[in-house]
């Protein structure tokens, strides 16, 4: 039996085979890639799933599971290529959508775009007003829902053959009933279209993020399943029958089913692969305390893994493509630093290390595909630390010379510096960049990152890792043994996770026995809602794993915080404990606590979690000895960072075994990563291959 | 002065490094914050300064906030009671003395570095209720006083011991004492925040590297703006517009006059000859805010951070090149005791005049005319458990037709850039509920071959007696269309109450504490852009499209874009190009 993870990225689809029984050996991993097919996905994804069964001797129908990080849904975003969508909205707030916040993306601009105007999720003919009214605090009906309203639009937007229909009413987080009689009429009208309720998709208070995140499903929806349904029926025809998982924005998996009821739950599939394979990693090693760090060809995810817990992003912080989603998405910041970021010298004199990338095409300036402009890849080859035949196992062909000519070229003369100094710059700039990008995200959070290790990763993070680990004070920088397809990797190293949410404002530490009664009535209830998702699963009740979270902030706060519950009935005494937890998290996020303040719960979230078997590495065959000389390919001048250069020798890390050390300086060379270890820094090869680099004395 | 030369890369760096730090100061201000006009509107600014005041970066929150603090920290140095000692934190709102207006209060951290004043970490943030005659907001006051709670540089914090009297007297001055002390409580932490990251800063590079670095910063940002400015041709560029009124005496409008004199890579902006202050709080305070239009206007234009990709420091170089004036005396710079609390919408028309004055010489930087105010809007009662309630609501504008687009519609502009405040959450904590959000329906934008944005209709309904102050303008003066774009639409503020909903009064723009019943209902309707361009220059297809989506009724389609649609909507060929036709040869 096997599992495979893949993950498709721009360039690259990457797999991971794990199988008790792979040809030539007793079982383990096979790692593998193939070209990404943008037209359309699943050709790479079947494509690489043929091929590594084949190169494993693995038959098709012996594949038990399939693990998929897909960017099917984030495209329809980026493409604006998504549904037609119709609205049923209440009537006197027509453009909600439209207005959004208010607030412009640019403070100093005049020729700006606004998105969610120019491309709305839902065109503003199609966002028909219904006479209904739901009146706060207490839901209570103002206007009956006209009823013969909905069945002329639903009957409108059938006319212009909308692919989906949302429903969604001011205040239906308090009582959601007129939208679920619209619904219902609307289905009457529309049997084959795809219907839903904002109270569905995010049942939460904010009209505006909860409409959004209904028209962002509508709108990936058909796009989202229609492809997934495809990718299923595809892999059937080839005799695949194993069971099928989507990697979500919140780092566990759901099945094709539910990626494709709810798509804005899968939006950042792909990242959150590398950050479930970057904690994976620090488990090999026992690490807990983790900042990863993906860097690939245009852009670097950075994300912050303390005692081992993937955090959440704050729901007001979760967007894609401007437009607010209310679904839980793993803690990550991405920003414009890749080794293919170019770097040049502005109009005012200063100097640049991206955001603006020479991507795939032309690429770095050494592909020798007609970029003339420097990039982070560049300075790595003039400072000697990427070698020419070596570069992807030796499949890309690189010119040094070029990467040379473009920085002479483009920088010498406005910086007034040497091509070698002028690439150490480079290097410098963008290791700042992402060093402050960490330090955002974990000394602003209350995160000393003097307790945590680096993981680097991605084709460039290995590049990277030790610097940056330096920079941000981290305890050491440590490379996974599978750095290129490390998403790929964490793709088998996930739970089953479903999330439930519902709005219930209550003030905690008023709240009387009635209120708290309501309160474990609602919490019990979607506990349910959850076990029968994960039931639907086919996972065990005494394998299902609940976590009871409020949304809380002081009352008269405009932004929550998430506090968890503690075990069994909320009341008495462990009602203490909860807001405990709150003043503890208000204190971790922002430095201060405010003990004798009132604590109001917006939002009511469970987590149902089913832990899943998480992919085994093969242990190395034990080694020992510093820089093992049977691993050296050979040596060459190398350039540091501290402007050194020293004949540097490259290892093998084929040939690195358990417990072995190498001594920088040095280089460590694999398929498609390449792992710099400076001066005064030493690298140790763990059991199950792990490098972990830090300062030698 | 110094005289270190930081190499570009490290300067780079320590560029990073200080955007990181307001960045993250503006943070913590507004997500520790308790009035929604912070919290939720981010109505607010933080950064760090040298000693001299110098802005060394500032967070990117909202324009207005954006170069007011040096003044407010100029204003400190000069009436500060006792002085700067380490763990100190000083309020400052005086509006002669450097604030933007008095319900922006400063708080400022003093910076010592090897027991050396070395700098400044500050914030400003608006106030939901300082105490003044009205609640939340005044227009029609006598003098500056009548403002609420004035502070001139008062030690909050001295030497790290809370001014505890202070707090006191604070928490008995404002109609909402829990906001505007938890507000204060959030720029507390956020200054101290800014100081430890300046220090840590100075300890990693050196004083001397990171002052000299941030002196080559401001040479860049003002590098780059003149730039910019050297690229216009010399000369003297007029252009002028009208305020309804001061507030108080109806029907008397007020004029202002932009001459902007463009000589090399500098500029002047002159307001001679507009409107002399005027006897309510409808005046602009000089340093804090009629100087910030100014530069706020040249940045957006000539910087445009959506066309340049470039990240252009915040700081003072990108003020150098600039000169203001407005005689002592005038509405743009008044003479105390005179009240300047309400100054937003002439700034806001400041800013519309340079635009207007500089169109005809680059055209590709310009939009048409915007709508250029605001509608800040201060509904407040007292509930019936006998506290009082105070909510200050910002209403969006929208963009005049730009030269390759179409005016954003309902959208915060110019100088202001809040976020709207969610509908369902007001709804549940106050006893005022929304009954309409949605862009108006009752007149077109400006006409162009790109149109102009259209404005918004908000409609509150009390659910108990209370009290409404509004300060806006721009009901008379509409804004204006470009290179034959049509004008746009005035604002109009409307009140009826719900149980006669047809009996709708129409107000003036400035409304100040008029006494309002439960279900009376108030209507803001914001005003709409001018139209970009040739009405006729937009294609026929474009027309039907705004159509359909009821951007452009059939009518304003045949009229002023000389597309005519048939009952199906669809585009009737002959009798369009016989329309357009017969207007292009009326124009002729």
């Amino acid at each position: 039996m096997a599992k495979i993870g893949v993950d498709v990225g721009g360039t690259f689809t990457d797999l991971i085979l794990e199988s008790e029984k792979i040809s030539g050996s007793s079982g383990g991993v096979l790692v593998h890639k193939v070209p990404s097919t943008p037209e359309d996905q699943s050709i790479g994804v079947i494509q690489g799933i043929v091929e590594i069964c084949d190169m494993a001797g693995v038959a098709l129908g012996d594949i038990e599971q399939i693990v998929h990080g897909t960017t099917i849904a984030t495209n329809a975003v980026i493409e604006y290529d998504g549904a037609e969508v119709g609205m049923l909205t209440t009537r006197g707030f027509r453009d909600i959508l439209l207005l959004a916040r208010g607030k412009r993306p640019h403070n100093f601009s005049m020729q700006f775009d606004v998105p969610w105007q120019s491309k709305p999720l839902v065109k503003r003919r199609n966002r028909i007003p219904i006479s209904e009214r739901i009146l706060p605090p207490d839901g209570r009906v103002e206007v009956a829902l006209d009823e013969g309203e909905v069945r002329e639009a639903a009957e409108l937007l059938g006319k212009r053959n909308v692919d989906a229909v949302i429903i969604c009413f001011i205040y239906s987080f308090l009582n959601n009933a007129h939208e679920q009689r619209a619904k219902q009429i609307v289905k009457e009208i529309l049997p084959d279209t795809y219907v839903s309720c904002s109270s569905e998709v995010a049942d939460v208070i904010r009209e505006y993020e909860r409409f959004s995140t209904a028209a962002m499903n509508a709108f990936v929806g058909p796009r989202t399943s229609f492809y997934l349904g495809n990718l299923q029926k595809a892999l059937r025809d080839k005799g695949v029958g194993a069971e099928i998982r989507v990697m979500q924005s919140n780092g566990g998996v759901t099945t094709i089913e539910g990626g494709s009821e709810r798509p804005v739950t899968i939006l950042m599939s792909g990242p959150a692969g590398g950050v479930t394979g970057g904690k994976w990693a620090g488990d090999l090693s026992g690490v807990e305390n983790l900042i990863t760090v993906d860097i690939g060809g245009t852009s670097a995810d950075i994300s912050v893994v303390p005692r081992g817990e993937v955090r959440i992003m704050n729901p007001r912080d979760t967007n894609i493509g401007g437009y607010p989603i209310l679904a839980p998405m793993i803690d990550l910041a991405t920003i414009g630093a890749g080794g293919g970021s170019i770097a040049y010298v502005d109009e005012g004199g200063a100097f640049r290390v991206g955001p603006r990338s020479a991507g795939a095409n032309p690429g770095p300036a050494c592909y020798g595909k007609g970029g003339t402009e420097p990039t982070v890849t560049d300075a790595q080859v003039v400072l000697g630390r990427l070698d020419a035949e070596q570069f992807l196992g030796g499949g890309v062909a690189i010119d040094p010379a070029l990467s040379a000519k473009a920085i002479e070229d483009n920088l010498c003369g406005k910086l007034n510096m040497g091509v070698e100094q002028a690439a150490l710059g480079i290097i410098r700039v963008i290791n700042s960049n992402m060093a402050l990008e960490i330090r955002a995200n974990s000394v602003a959070k209350g995160i000393d990152p003097r307790d945590y290790s680096l993981v680097a990763f991605g084709g460039a993070g290995p590049l990277h890792g030790v610097a940056l680990a330096e920079t941000v004070a981290a305890r050491e920088a440590l490379v996974p043994p599978a750095p290129g397809i490390n998403a790929a990797t964490g793709l088998l190293a996930t739970d089953m996770q479903y999330e439930f949410t519902r709005s219930a404002l209550i003030s905690i530490s008023e709240a009387d026995q009635s209120e708290l009664d309501a309160l474990n009535g609602q919490l019990d209830e979607l506990v349910a809602q959850a076990g029968e998702a994960l039931a639907a699963d086919g996972v065990a009740p005494e394998e299902r794993k609940f976590t009871r979270i409020a949304e809380c902030r002081y009352q008269g706060q405009g932004f929550e915080l998430r506090a968890e519950f503690p075990e069994g009935v909320v009341g008495g005494d462990n009602k203490q404990v909860l807001i405990d937890n709150f003043h503890e998290s208000h204190r971790r996020d922002y430095g201060h606590a405010f003990d004798d303040q009132n604590i109001e719960i917006i939002t009511l979230r469970v987590i149902a979690a089913a832990a899943a078997d998480k992919l085994i590495w093969p242990k190395l065959p034990a080694g020992q000895g510093d820089n093992p000389a049977d691993a050296v390919m050979y040596a060459r001048p190398t350039t540091f960072d501290s402007g050194e250069t020293l004949e540097t020798p490259r290892y093998d890390r084929a040939k690195l075994l358990a417990g072995q050390t190498v001594t920088g300086p040095a280089i460590v060379i694999q398929h498609d990563s390449t792992t710099l270890i400076p001066p005064g820094h030493v690298a140790e090869v763990s059991e199950y291959g792990n490098l972990r680099v830090r300062a030698t004395a | 002065m110094s005289t270190i030369e930081v190499d570009p890369i490290t300067l780079q760096v320590i560029g990073g490094a200080l955007h990181t730090i307001a960045k993250e100061m503006g943070h913590v201000l507004y997500r520790m914050s308790y009035s929604s006009i912070i919290r939720e509107s981010e109505d607010l600014g933080a950064g760090l300064f040298d000693a001299n005041c110098n802005t060394l970066c500032e967070s990117d929150s909202t324009p207005m906030h954006i170069g007011s603090i040096p003044a407010y920290l100029r204003g400190i140095e000069e009436t500060l009671h006792d002085p700067w000692q380490p763990g100190d934190v000083v309020i400052h709102n005086h509006p002669y003395y450097g604030a933007s207006h008095s319900p922006d209060i400063a708080a400022v951290a003093p910076v010592f570095y090897e027991g050396e004043l070395v700098g400044f970490s500050a914030n400003t943030a608006h106030h939901v209720d300082i105490g003044a005659a009205t609640p939340g907001l005044i227009i029609d006051a006598p003098d500056v006083f009548a403002e609420g709670m004035l502070f001139k540089g008062v030690k909050l914090y001295e030497g790290g011991v809370r001014n505890r009297a202070l707090w006191h007297f604070i928490s008995a001055n404002t109609r909402v004492p829990d906001q505007v002390l938890g507000d204060i409580e959030a720029q507390v932490a956020s200054v101290e925040l800014g100081v430890k990251r300046f220090i840590e800063l100075l300890d990693l590079y050196g004083k001397d590297v990171v002052f000299a670095a941030t002196e080559q910063l401001m040479d860049y940002s003002e590098a780059m703006l003149r730039k910019q400015i050297a690229l216009i041709p010399d000369g003297e560029y007029r252009a002028e517009g009208f305020l309804d009124d001061d507030g108080r005496n109806r029907g008397i409008t007020l004029p202002v006059k932009v001459c902007v004199r463009i000589a090399g890579d500098s500029a002047e902006v002159d307001l001679t000859g507009s409107s002399p202050q005027v006897p309510t709080a409808f005046n602009v305070p000089f340093e804090g805010s009629t100087k910030v239009a100014c530069y706020f206007a040249f940045r957006a234009m000539l910087l445009d951070s959506a066309v340049i990709s470039e990240h252009v420091p915040q700081n003072e170089g990108s003020f150098r090149p600039i000169k203001v004036t407005a005689p002592l005396g005038s509405i743009f710079n008044p003479k105390y005791p005179a009240a300047a609390e309400a100054r937003f919408n002439q700034i806001q028309r400041v800013v519309d005049c340079i635009i207007k004055a500089l169109a005809p010489v680059i055209p590709d930087k310009v939009t048409a005319g915007c709508s250029a105010d605001v509608s800040a809007i201060a509904y407040s009662g007292v509930r019936p458990e006998g506290n009082y309630w105070v909510f200050i609501e910002v209403n969006e504008g929208a963009y005049g037709g730009r030269p390759e687009s179409d005016g954003p519609d309902g959208i915060e502009e110019l100088m202001r850039n809040t976020r709207n405040n969610p509908i369902e959450d007001l709804g549940m904590h106050l006893p005022l509920i929304c009954d309409r959000y949605e862009l108006r329906d009752d007149v077109m934008p400006g006409a162009g071959e790109y149109r102009g944005g259209i404005g918004a209709i908000k409609v509150q309904r009390y659910l108990t007696d209370g009290f409404l102050t509004h300060e806006s303008d721009r009901h008379e003066d509409v804004p204006w269309g470009f290179r034959g774009g049509t004008a746009g639409a005035g604002a109009r503020l409307q009140k009826f109450n719900i149980a006669s909903p047809d009996k709708v009064e129409n107000l003036p723009a400035k409304i100040h504490g008029l006494r309002n019943e439960t279900g009376d209902c108030i209507g803001v309707l914001a005003a709409c852009g001018g139209g970009y361009g040739d009405p006729l220059a937009r294609s026929p297809e474009q027309v039907r499209e705004d159509v359909l989506d009821d951007y452009c009724t059939v009518a304003h389609a045949k009229e002023s874009y000389g597309v005519v649609l048939d009952s199906e909507l669809e585009i009737d060929g002959a009798a369009t190009a016989a329309r357009r036709d017969e207007m292009r040869a009326a124009a002729e």
